[in-house]
């Protein structure tokens, strides 16, 4: 079924505004958040953060990653605790201390972390909050599956059992049973944080029927999405971020109006010139055939001085293949050619010395790469403490020398020390502390997954032009980003990939992110069509 | 521009700019010093050279449990087979040396191995087949438990009864400038552990992985070797200890190791070291054990019966522990 | 929208997702009961008499009502090593206390019982309000209790009233019986109550139950007021199982109580097991002591066999679950 037919399938049987539903106007504010702030450590992750939501609405909250968004969504759903600021639900002023006070108020969340229990079934998930009760005030357990069947139906969902557990689910699926439990509780206001990443297509669909019913029931929806032609196809009105603040509020925006507005400069002005490689380049590291859990027959070669794009949609495989080339998951079966010779490498520490050297910067700064109460020397130095060592015990002077050298020419750290942890630096210079470390390793070839997640506009820059120079002194550079510009704006060749395979290869002018878009949805559609 | 608001580094205090392991050192420090003015105003003796020597001598025998618990702890796992591995050494170095001096060094070369043996498989369960190392722990500790009763016939074999080695009490009773043996070998182990933890590679992929361990297996560390090497490090001085004891008892007794399960687990987090992992040092423990003996010293002073010291004892655990052991809130 | 059928399976798929380490716990009872039979008829060509069964079962008292209780806190991510000492103070409490008419037998045991409350109470505070950890918590507070209980015995001693023991530590009759199918129906109910839910989704991630609107703190201090009590207990079935007191009888079954929570299946990371899993496992620790008996093993091999079959449990328990949990899709995550 055509992605058009379904939509007018869904306006066919659903008024869009039904007498029921209250007429939005100035006065009908449902919700309105003004001046909230709140600082994690020395990061201040929102610093006036205002929103105004009203009755059947689907709102956008639109903003780079690090924009802020998230933790105002937090706020409201009293997940984070605000360190200043006002909510009022209805006109009167509420505290939302926790999430129960927040439930109360027909707020309800679905979050980007997923929080279901992984080893108490989809029933239990479901309906852990209103679980049917018998005789003496029991639970009645044998109906829980039943029950929840009967929720999962009412929202169109039929293809989940409610018997099994999170932990055998897809992480799809998971997604549709984090948000069906956020629709069950019948919220007044529902918050959807990126709850369309790890969605495909025809759930998305789904989601959006759904969404559309709530609102046509009365309820306001507040929707985050990197996509923009979801914002575009399902938003009344969109709220901007920048940096920890709102920007403003429209009933409609096109995209580079957007992009304006969420980054505060024209869209490329943000970009270094794109790095080049010598054509006649030798090979760094060359992949034949490479299979791996997620990963499905990858080849290609990367060359000195090139920065080579992975595109696609979220998804496909391109965390499994970085994974694999750095020997986190073992690869099924292919090749792996580092700086022309054959390299096994079956743990991270085989890749960081294979040869001339294979280094990954991980998207999750704080859960995969940092050591986040520990020095910023020790984080710098753990990849090259055999090198840095006589005997077993460091060479404190040599090491010393290293980082400070480093912290220098990267300007980390604003007059740290460098044996101060690195928790106390902002988001931007734990990043560079994070690519530091790989300098220093003198890594030849680096695996760059989605490193701007959470980065704000200026650090972003910076780390543009860190990859720009890296590749300028002749290292090769394996790049994914969720953020498909910045694959377009850096790379010169792009391998979109699908379903594990590189489906299509882009060089020169191909690439620009309309077409690297293209390749990896247009492939999506007709293989769904 | 950045939202990000860089907090201006010179501003901040000096205490500010510690490590929450070098200001929680800072603090155990801090306590053993009061507890040493109380116990001066109860007791002024305290001070005396002899009181001190019983006092660090007490120390050093939780000092050693305490550095397997120490790096256990930084790894974020406990080690309850302390307890039997410390009694089956005591054991088995007493009944293999037979009170022969020829005898000693096959018993030290077995009686360390069973401590390495028994470290060797908490470290391979825990890291290779992810036991929670409270299982494991208390699994391998009735086996050696077991073994050692068995072996020994519940200490009533013919050896089991001997005075350890001449040799071994002598070199670990006997003083040099005052300071019994067992003191000066404790104070190698400190600055031992201390170079350990402090200068050493493996301290540094200690912590670490005590923060973190998939970050750190993506640095490169071998989360797991470093696991098991922590697990060896606590059964072989946990054999230490044992080696220890029987020179200042005069022989194995049961029930030996029984006190050092708790008191290296309350040195250690009175010394600031976290259970949940990466924070602390064995000098914090080193700070532990003191505060432990010397609070035990001035309840003996104050001839308090057995059964309040356990009372005041466990008291101060927990005080000490509200007043800078708390874990930070959550959001 | 492709509609893709529901992948069902039969309910045993889902029961053995769900709760195959307690059906292990199970298995492991029945083996070693039939261990059991089989060395005492090779001794003596006869199978037990209902008094080596009851008398069994009174042994296996203390051990089942202390484990369950310890099995609670551990389904949330908690730990509580202070029941020894809550065992010892209300054992000793008993002996020194209790006169044997019915209105001091029920209000001691209601005191004693009231006792184990409050510890747990102050446990759980401390753990929550006070932000510690857990093991630190009990093992101070352990170390308080043990020197409460000596205060009030400060030698094995006291008396417990013949008739008490003749309700909880009768060897002969299967009253035992009667208590072992008490805590599994009052487990049974607790797991059908929403703080039977709350346990559970604690142990299974803290932040995600706090995120579903349930009082956390609130959960977190039941289960240790909940092991409080049931150690307490246990306290109680040892003073009446010995005839008296002794103020250190409740020591050996600090690490006893983990190794039944372990071979009853309860997972250590939280979340996961059943209190009837635990039962089982204190079952197979005291059954086990007497196969040894019989097998002639020498006494002092008894806990070395005893962590073997720990170790061994425990790594067949992690094969079952790593077995029984792949997914449809494998590697989800």
């Amino acid at each position: 079924m055509s992605e058009d037919a379904v939509r007018s399938a869904v306006t066919d049987d659903v008024p869009q505004s039904g007498p029921e539903s209250p007429a939005p106007g100035p006065d009908s504010a449902l919700l309105e958040a003004a001046g909230i702030s709140k600082s994690f450590g020395a990061v201040q992750a929102l610093a006036d953060g205002s929103l105004e939501l009203r009755r059947a609405e689907v709102h956008a909250l639109v903003g780079e990653n690090g924009a802020g968004k998230s933790t105002l969504i937090k706020v409201l759903s009293g997940v984070t605790r605000a360190d200043g600021g006002e909510v009022r639900v209805d006109g009167r002023p509420v505290r939302l201390d926790s999430p129960s006070a927040a439930r109360r108020l027909g707020l309800g969340t679905v979050f980007q972390e997923l929080s279901l229990l992984p080893w108490m079934t989809v029933a239990e998930n479901l309906l852990i909050d209103q679980l049917p009760r018998g005789r003496a005030g029991l639970v009645r357990r044998r109906s829980l599956p039943s029950e929840a069947e009967k929720v999962l139906a009412h929202f169109g969902i039929e293809t989940i059992d409610p018997r099994e557990i999170p932990e055998r689910l897809s992480l799809a699926e998971r997604q549709v049973v984090e948000i069906v439990r956020a629709l069950h509780r019948r919220p007044r206001i529902l918050f959807l944080d990126e709850a369309t990443a790890s969605l495909p297509k025809h759930q998305v669909d789904w989601l959006f029927e759904t969404i559309d019913r709530e609102r046509s029931a009365g309820c306001c929806v507040v929707f985050t999405s990197h996509r923009w032609k979801e914002v575009e196809q399902i938003a009344d009105r969109i709220t901007v971020f920048r940096n920890g603040r709102k920007v403003a509020t429209r009933p409609s925006l096109n995209e580079s109006e957007a992009v304006t507005l969420m980054t505060g400069r024209r869209v490329g002005e943000i970009y270094p010139p794109r790095p080049r490689a010598q054509p006649d380049a030798p090979a760094l590291l060359e992949v034949e055939d490479l299979h791996a859990d997620g990963v499905d027959g990858v080849s290609f070669s990367l060359r000195r001085g090139e920065v080579l794009g992975i595109g696609g949609l979220a998804g496909q495989g391109q965390r499994e293949l970085f994974l694999s080339l750095y020997g986190v998951r073992r690869p099924g079966g292919g090749k792996i050619t580092v700086g022309g010779r054959e390299q096994r490498i079956r743990r991270p520490a085989d890749a960081i010395r294979a040869h001339i050297g294979i280094a990954l910067v991980p998207e999750d700064r704080k859960g995969e790469g940092l050591l986040l109460p520990l020095p910023i020397r020790d984080n710098l130095t753990l990849p090259i403490l055999r090198r840095l060592s006589t005997g077993g015990l460091v060479r404190r002077a040599d090491e010393r020398k290293l980082v400070e050298g480093l912290m220098d020419q990267l300007q980390i750290g604003g007059g740290r020390r460098p044996t101060e942890a690195v928790e106390t630096l902002s988001g931007g210079n734990q990043q560079k502390v994070l690519v530091g470390r790989w300098l220093l390793a003198e890594s030849e070839i680096l695996l760059f997954y989605d490193v701007t997640r959470g980065v704000d506009v200026a650090t972003k820059h910076d780390l543009y032009e860190l990859i720009a120079s890296l590749a300028a002194e002749g290292r090769g550079i394996l790049l994914y980003s969720s953020d498909t510009d910045e694959i377009a704006h850096l790379c010169e060749r792009v391998l979109v990939m699908r379903e594990g395979r590189v489906a299509r290869q882009l060089t020169g002018a191909e690439v620009d992110t309309e077409k690297i878009v293209a390749a990896s949805v247009m492939e999506e559609v007709a293989a769904n069509g | 521009m950045s939202a990000e608001v860089q907090a201006p580094a010179p501003q901040r205090s000096w205490l500010a700019r510690r490590s929450a392991t070098q200001r929680t050192l800072a603090y155990s420090f801090v306590v053993v010093a009061l507890l040493l003015a109380v116990g001066v105003i109860l007791k002024p003796g305290i001070l005396s050279g002899s009181s001190l020597r019983i006092i660090a001598e007490l120390a050093s025998f939780v000092g050693f449990v305490g550095v397997g618990q120490t790096l256990v702890f930084l790894l974020g796992g406990i080690d309850f087979s302390v307890v039997w591995v410390l009694n089956a050494a005591a054991i088995l170095v007493v009944a293999q040396a037979a009170g022969h001096n020829s005898n000693l060094p096959v018993a030290l070369v077995l009686t360390l191995g069973v401590g390495v043996v028994v470290g060797l498989a908490n470290g391979i369960g825990v890291a290779y087949f992810s036991i929670s190392p409270i299982v494991m722990t208390v699994g391998t500790n009735g086996i050696i438990q077991g073994l050692a009763l068995g072996l020994s016939k519940g200490l009533t074999c013919s050896s089991c009864g001997a005075h350890p080695a001449p040799a071994l009490t002598s070199a670990l009773q006997g003083r040099i400038g005052g300071v019994p043996g067992v003191v000066l070998v404790w104070v190698g182990v400190i600055l031992l552990i201390s170079l350990l933890l402090s200068a050493s590679t493996l301290g540094r992929r200690i912590y670490a992985t005590g923060v973190n361990p998939a970050a750190s297996y993506l640095a490169g560390v071998g989360v797991k070797p470093v696991t098991v090497s922590v697990y060896v490090i606590s059964g072989l001085f946990a054999a230490i200890a044992g080696i220890m004891l029987v020179t200042f008892g005069g022989g194995a007794s049961l029930g030996l190791g029984d006190p050092y399960l708790l008191e290296s687990i309350a040195a250690a987090v009175i010394g600031g070291v976290s259970v949940l992992g990466g924070r602390g040092h064995y000098l914090g423990t080193v700070a532990g054990c003191l505060a432990l003996i010397i609070l035990v010293t001035i309840l003996n002073a104050e001839q308090i019966p057995q059964y309040a010291r356990e009372i005041v004892y466990g008291g101060v655990i927990i005080f000490i522990v509200l007043l800078y052991g708390r874990e930070k809130r959550v959001t | 929208m492709a509609s893709r059928a529901v992948d069902r399976r039969g309910w045993w798929n889902y029961f053995a997702a769900q709760q195959a380490t307690l059906l292990l716990a199970v298995i492991i009872l029945i083996v070693t009961v039939l261990a059991y039979l089989g060395f005492y008829a090779a001794q003596f060509h006869h199978l037990p008499n209902s008094f080596a069964w009851d008398s069994t079962i009174t042994n296996a008292l203390p051990l089942v009502f202390v484990g369950v209780g310890q099995g609670i806190v551990v389904l949330t991510r908690g730990l509580d090593l202070s029941v020894s000492g809550t065992m010892d103070l209300t054992n000793g409490l008993a002996a020194t206390h209790m006169h044997a008419s019915l209105a001091s037998m029920l209000g001691w045991t209601l005191i004693v019982l009231g006792v184990g409350a409050a510890i747990g109470l102050v446990n759980g505070l401390l753990v929550t309000v006070g932000r510690l950890q857990p093991i630190v918590v009990t093992i101070g507070t352990m170390s308080i209790l043990q020197g409460a209980a000596a205060a009030i015995l400060p030698e094995p001693g006291g008396s417990i009233p013949q008739a008490y023991t003749n309700v909880l530590g009768n060897t002969g009759s299967p009253v035992g019986l009667v208590f072992v199918a008490l805590i599994i129906i009052a487990w049974l109910v607790l797991r059908r109550r929403p703080l039977g839910f709350a346990l559970y989704a604690i142990g299974n991630d803290p932040q995600a139950a706090a995120a579903n609107g349930l009082n956390v703190a609130r959960a977190r201090i039941a289960a240790y007021v909940l092991s409080g009590i049931l150690a307490a207990a246990a306290g109680l079935f040892l003073a009446a199982g010995s005839s008296g007191g002794d103020a250190t009888g409740g020591d050996s079954y600090l690490l006893a109580s983990f190794a039944a929570v372990v071979l009853g299946g309860v997972s250590f990371r939280g979340g996961r097991g059943s209190m009837v899993g635990v039962v089982c496992g204190a079952g197979v620790l005291t059954v086990l002591v007497n196969v040894l008996f019989y097998a002639k093993v020498n006494s002092f091999y008894e806990s070395f066999y005893q962590g073997l079959f720990l170790v061994g449990a425990v790594l067949l328990g992690l094969g079952v679950t790593a077995f029984t949990s792949r997914g449809r899709r494998g590697g989800a995550r």
